[in-house]
Formats: C-alpha cells, sequence, structure tokens
C-alpha cells in the first residue's frame, strides 16, 4: 500500500454558459505516493467535485486524450508523475488551444491540420491483387517507423511558439506525419504532399526552437521531421534549377 | 515579395545552416586568433604580420574562406532575427520584416564579395 499525504492541485475552470474569462479552483486532496497527475484529477472528479471536465481514456499514454499544461508544461498527465512536483499543481488546458470547458480544448483546427498532408500512401498506380504485395525493407522500415508512433497528443503543438504565433503553420505532428508518408518506400505522393508542406505555413515556417521534440511522450522528434523536410526540399529545389521541368 | 522570399526560402535556409556551422566552429577560432591571442603576444613574432596575412587572404582560397567566415554568419542572423520576430508575436509585420532582414543580408553580402575580391 502506497503512502498518502495531502496535495493541492489548483486547477483552471471556465464554462462558457456563465465565465468571460478562465478562473482557478483550489482542491486539496489526499494522494498516493504512486499517482499519476490524472489520478488526482479523476479523484477531483468522482470524489470533490463532479462538474470538473478532463479529457482521458486509456491511462496507458496510448490514446493521447489526456494532455494538459502541468505547472505551465504540456504534459500527458497519464505519464507525468505526481511525485515530480511539490506540494502545489497547476494544472491548465493546453496551450495553443480554444477552451471548450475547464481542461478540454478544441480538436478541430488540429484535425484540419491533419488532413492537409494527406496521410495516407498515395500511389500513382495501384497494384493488382494479382501482381503481390508491395514489399518492404526492414531498413525501409526504419527509415519512416520513428515518424509513425505519434499518438496525436498534441503537447507538441501547446509547445510551439510558431503555432501560437502563425495561424497557417501545419505544426510538428503534422508535419512528421507528413514526413511519415514521403519516406515510405511504398508512397509515390510526396510531390502532392509537398505542395502544401512546402507553401506558406509548412516546414520553412519552423523557427527551430525544438521544444517539440522536448515535450514528445513518445520520442516521436518531430523537430527533426520538419529539418529533414527542409533538406529534401533543398534538394528537390536545387534540381529543378537543372533538371528540366517535368522531369523525375 | 512574400511569394519571392517562399520561393527562395531552402537557398535561405542552407545560407542559415552554412552559416550556423561556420559561426559555431570557424568564427571563434577565427576571434580568438586575431582577437585575443595575437594582442596578448601568445602567436609568434611574425607569424602574423601583415605580409603573411595579407597572402594568406589574398590567395583564392583564402578570399573564398573570408567570404564564408564574413557573409554566411549574416545570413543565419537575418534568418534567427526574423524567426526570433515571429516568435515575439510578429507574424502580422514578417511581411516587413523578413524582405528588409534579407535585403540586408543580401547588401552585407554584396559588400563582403566587392572587400574580398579587391584584396
Amino acid at each position: 500500500m502506497s503512502e498518502v499525504t495531502k496535495k493541492t492541485v489548483v486547477v483552471t475552470r471556465f464554462d462558457p454558459d456563465q465565465d468571460e474569462v478562465p478562473k482557478t479552483q483550489s482542491y486539496e486532496i489526499p494522494v498516493q505516493s504512486d499517482w499519476k497527475v490524472l489520478d488526482a484529477l479523476n479523484y477531483i472528479k468522482d470524489e470533490v467535485d463532479p462538474t470538473l471536465s478532463h479529457r482521458w481514456s486509456c491511462r496507458m499514454a496510448v490514446c493521447g486524450s489526456c494532455g494538459m499544461m502541468v505547472n505551465g508544461e504540456p504534459k500527458l498527465t497519464c505519464k507525468d508523475a505526481l511525485s515530480n512536483y511539490g506540494n502545489t499543481i497547476e494544472v491548465e488546458p493546453l496551450a495553443n488551444f480554444p477552451v471548450v470547458r475547464d481542461l478540454v480544448v478544441e480538436l478541430d483546427g488540429f484535425m484540419e491540420r491533419f488532413k492537409k498532408v494527406k496521410p495516407w500512401i498515395i500511389r500513382a498506380k495501384e497494384l493488382a491483387v494479382e501482381e503481390g504485395a508491395t514489399r518492404q525493407s526492414p531498413q525501409e522500415l526504419a527509415d519512416f517507423k520513428q515518424w509513425s508512433m505519434c499518438i496525436n497528443c498534441m503537447l507538441c503543438y501547446s509547445a510551439c511558439p510558431v503555432v501560437g504565433n502563425d495561424p497557417h503553420f501545419l505544426g510538428p505532428a503534422a508535419i512528421a506525419l507528413g514526413h511519415r508518408y514521403n519516406m515510405d518506400s511504398r508512397d509515390e505522393g510526396s510531390a502532392e504532399r509537398n505542395e502544401v508542406m512546402l507553401e506558406e505555413g509548412g516546414v520553412f515556417a519552423c523557427s527551430y526552437a525544438n521544444e517539440c521534440s522536448e515535450v514528445c511522450p513518445k520520442d516521436v522528434d518531430p523537430a527533426a521531421a520538419v529539418q529533414q523536410g527542409k533538406a529534401l526540399s533543398l534538394l528537390d529545389w536545387a534540381k529543378g534549377l537543372v533538371l528540366p521541368r517535368g522531369s523525375e | 515579395m512574400k511569394a519571392l522570399i517562399e520561393r527562395i526560402e531552402p537557398l535561405i535556409w542552407v545560407l542559415f545552416g552554412a552559416g550556423f556551422m561556420v559561426g559555431s566552429l570557424l568564427l571563434p577560432a577565427w576571434v580568438f586568433t586575431f582577437g585575443i591571442a595575437q594582442p596578448l603576444g601568445w602567436v609568434p613574432d611574425g607569424a602574423l604580420a601583415f605580409e603573411r596575412a595579407h597572402a594568406l587572404a589574398a590567395n583564392p582560397l583564402g578570399k573564398l574562406l573570408l567570404l564564408a567566415l564574413i557573409a554566411l554568419p549574416i545570413w543565419n542572423a537575418a534568418n534567427h532575427l526574423r524567426h526570433f520576430s515571429i516568435d515575439l508575436g510578429g507574424y502580422e509585420r514578417d511581411g516587413a520584416v523578413a524582405p528588409l532582414l534579407y535585403a540586408g543580408a543580401l547588401v552585407l553580402s554584396v559588400v563582403a564579395i566587392v572587400a574580398v575580391i579587391g584584396l
């Protein structure tokens, strides 16, 4: 049985029907030493104040639902131990997103950006069934696997200074996802995808803060995807200078 | 102007990246040698005498290195300042800031090219 102590959780509250601006509410609750921040929020919801709204699902850092600002930093609350903090913990909704209620943020803009990078395999011509499967070597898989580990928790959007300032910026996770398909040996759609990834708000809008990779709970390293995207576009650009239009 | 900058963005990025490398690897050694070691007398007498230094700089390879040392970090600075301005909430003013910074870097690069050729 783990040890029980008292901690104060200061939660941002916002009810769009009643509040003009968000306010904070403090809860002093008994916590166990092995609790995560999400356990504390669930305790408040279940035992103290059922009106608190927060989003969560899997509790094992897979679904990406429970991202919030903890003491000012974007964290996956089911992975973030309460013991990392002192006796007072501040929990706010993810920065850079519109707030729906309390700790719940609006996802529509985020989802729209994902669609823009066409995150699926694009082929000039689909293989017929009798032609067999498209084969891929372990090395070819390794070339993109890292970028496919994203759980869409949006912590990188919350940490990125450009997301907060540039309304056109695709953002770290969407660029990493587009890069994942560009690097896939089965894919033939990079030219189509790059129309979005290289235009205004694409890879070149990144300001090299690297915060996306710092906060990523799955070590996807979206900043590396952004920089690799820039390097690949440079190659395309240079090829365009020496090769006639339309050639490969 | 915005469309033009968007089109040459890969070129600016490579100048920025090269400037970052040169600025962090070579520039400190340069500043140390000529700014600290030489005035403090740590360099043997005559090793950096004007004629020797000039001969080194006036060699085509020396000119190229000198140009890289001067011009590339300027592009690094211009691009960094532009993104710094955006990070400080300056997305709206970027339409004016970016052309100004890149034009400045271009002018200084041309000045550097002219100066290096004239050595």
